[in-house]
């Protein structure tokens, strides 16, 4: 059977010409395929590798600025806290000095119509005395035209010393 | 619209094909007497001849060159033109069968003994094998190329398509199984003989010159690859691969008295090449031999049942002798890919290191 047995020339032809091809590819094609196929896929792998990294890291900036931002949100809302703390405690403060001064108006008033109150009762009674005087040195002048009156007068006064004692 | 131009190229496929199935055998009814031999015209197609058909013709041959070597050791060299219709050309003719070397070239010595020479003929697997080098340089060295103009740039077109073909292989075979740095090292071999193989393939299953030679159906040249991978794989194996074959670890009544265990691995050595080169010849050859029978059958048909039989049968073999074409053509990646693959684990299995703790 022909088809089964090997052909010496063709095993032959088909030795050198392979052999002839195998050292032309070995020689030219594989070295600049097989480094470049590998190159590539270090290229490619690193490619991968960069693109993560870069991710990763936009990811990290992107956190650090949402930080930033809640941050400067949170220091917003406290120097606005301050501020109208700050506000109500001067006014506080203004009412309170105010009041304070008010008070010192209204003491200095008060002590002032005090004194002159008790000037113009001093005044008063001093004038009132002159007049009781002035009157009763008058009554007494007259009245003590008679005795009986005196006499009279007299006991009332004491009558009356003795009640209020 | 592309449904209709697929159906209409399918079509222009089926009749061109019948077309040249009917050039094909056109030979065997020249003499309208002579029967039609379907076994005859089925290996005359599967084996090596002197010449090339000139497409479409079969009274017309591309000579090629005959180198023989006659019994005194005196070499001859002319055209199988020389030798066409019987003739006899420096005492050299083509064997006929009660020669016993049927088709092949064949020397009468004076006394009319009737030898057979030492033929290193360019045969047409011959000159298919060296179309088929040509073409492999074509695939690889635009790629090449490509690769020092362009650096790491990704190629386009047959020069990526190329490139994807070789990652494919070396990436997911070569160095999925060797690993990086041994399968850079074995790489070029592998990567040649998955080239080889996938193009001759190829080049197989297009019937007309300059392809269409039979070659990885032809056991001398799967011999030749297998012998190259058993070579790989023995001259490059390492200490502790012979030792296993020789000394393996197993109970020392397997290996001692009797070395039953060092037989079976010393066997092994030698199927694992064998498996190789039978896997890719019986399937090459099983594919074309399908084809071929089923175009025959036209034929038979034809003289059972006359003209009408036969073009009915056209229509059938030619359908299916396409659809046989197709898996071939799957075919022809697969063998050589498994080739490949296996020559790669054998390799791999050669590769042993010793690892006791």
């Amino acid at each position: 059977m022909e088809l089964f047995m090997p052909e010496a020339g063709l095993v032959f032809w088909m030795f050198v010409v392979f052999v002839v091809l195998f050292a032309i590819l070995a020689k030219f094609a594989w070295p600049v395929i097989i480094k470049m196929v590998d190159e590539r896929a270090d290229l490619i792998d690193k490619g991968v590798e960069y693109a993560e990294a870069a991710k990763a890291s936009l990811e990290n900036s992107e956190n650090q600025a949402r930080a930033i931002l809640a941050e400067a949100n949170q220091r917003q809302l406290e120097i606005l806290q301050e501020a109208a703390q700050m506000k109500a405690q001067i006014i506080e403060e203004a009412k309170k000095a105010a009041a304070e001064e008010a008070k010192k108006l209204t003491d200095a008033a008060a002590i002032s119509i005090e004194q002159s109150r008790k000037e113009a009762e001093l005044q008063f009674r001093q004038e009132v005395s002159q007049f009781a005087l002035t009157i009763a040195e008058n009554i007494i002048r007259k009245e003590l035209a008679g005795d009986t009156a005196q006499a009279e007068i007299v006991e009332q006064l004491l009558n009356e010393l003795e009640h209020k004692n | 619209m592309k449904k209709h131009s697929i159906l209409i190229i399918s079509i222009t496929l089926i009749v061109l094909a019948a077309a040249t199935s009917i050039a094909l055998f056109d030979h065997t009814h020249h003499d309208e007497n002579a029967r039609f031999n379907a076994k005859e015209t089925i290996f005359d197609h599967l084996v090596d001849h002197y010449s090339w058909e000139v497409p479409f013709s079969h009274s017309h041959h591309i000579p090629l060159p005959i180198i023989v070597q006659d019994y005194e050791g005196g070499w001859h060299c002319f055209m199988s033109s020389r030798l066409s219709h019987g003739e006899m050309h420096e005492g050299f003719r083509i064997g006929t069968e009660e020669d016993g070397f049927d088709g092949k070239v064949v020397g009468t010595k004076p006394n009319g003994e009737v030898y057979r020479p030492l033929d290193i003929s360019i045969t047409k697997n011959v000159a298919a094998l060296l179309i088929t080098v040509i073409v492999v340089c074509l695939c690889l060295f635009p790629l090449v190329r490509w690769y020092k103009n362009n650096g790491t740039k990704s190629p386009r077109g047959i020069v990526g398509a190329i490139e994807m073909l070789t990652c494919m292989i070396y990436d997911d075979v070569i160095k999925s199984i060797l690993g990086p740095v041994k399968g850079a090292r074995f790489a070029p071999y592998l990567l040649t003989a998955f080239y080889f193989i996938f193009i001759s393939n190829l080049m197989g299953l297009m019937v007309i010159f300059p392809a269409g030679a039979n070659l990885t159906g032809n056991l001398a040249i799967t011999m030749v690859l297998a012998i190259c991978t058993f070579l790989a794989v023995n001259i490059f194996g390492t200490k502790e691969y012979w030792k296993e074959i020789f000394w393996p670890d197993v109970p020392m009544f397997l290996k001692c008295p009797l070395p039953i265990m060092p037989f079976i691995e010393i066997f092994g050595v030698f199927t694992k090449p064998i498996a190789l080169m039978v896997r890719l010849f019986a399937n090459m050859m099983g594919g074309h031999m399908i084809v071929l029978v089923l175009l025959s059958l036209i034929f038979i048909f034809k003289e059972m049942g006359g003209v009408a039989v036969a073009g009915g049968t056209t229509v059938l073999s030619v359908g299916f002798s396409l659809f046989m074409y197709i898996i071939d053509t799957l075919v022809s990646y697969i063998q050589a890919y498994v080739f490949t693959m296996l020559s790669t684990i054998f390799i791999s299995l050669a590769q042993v290191e010793h690892h006791h703790e």
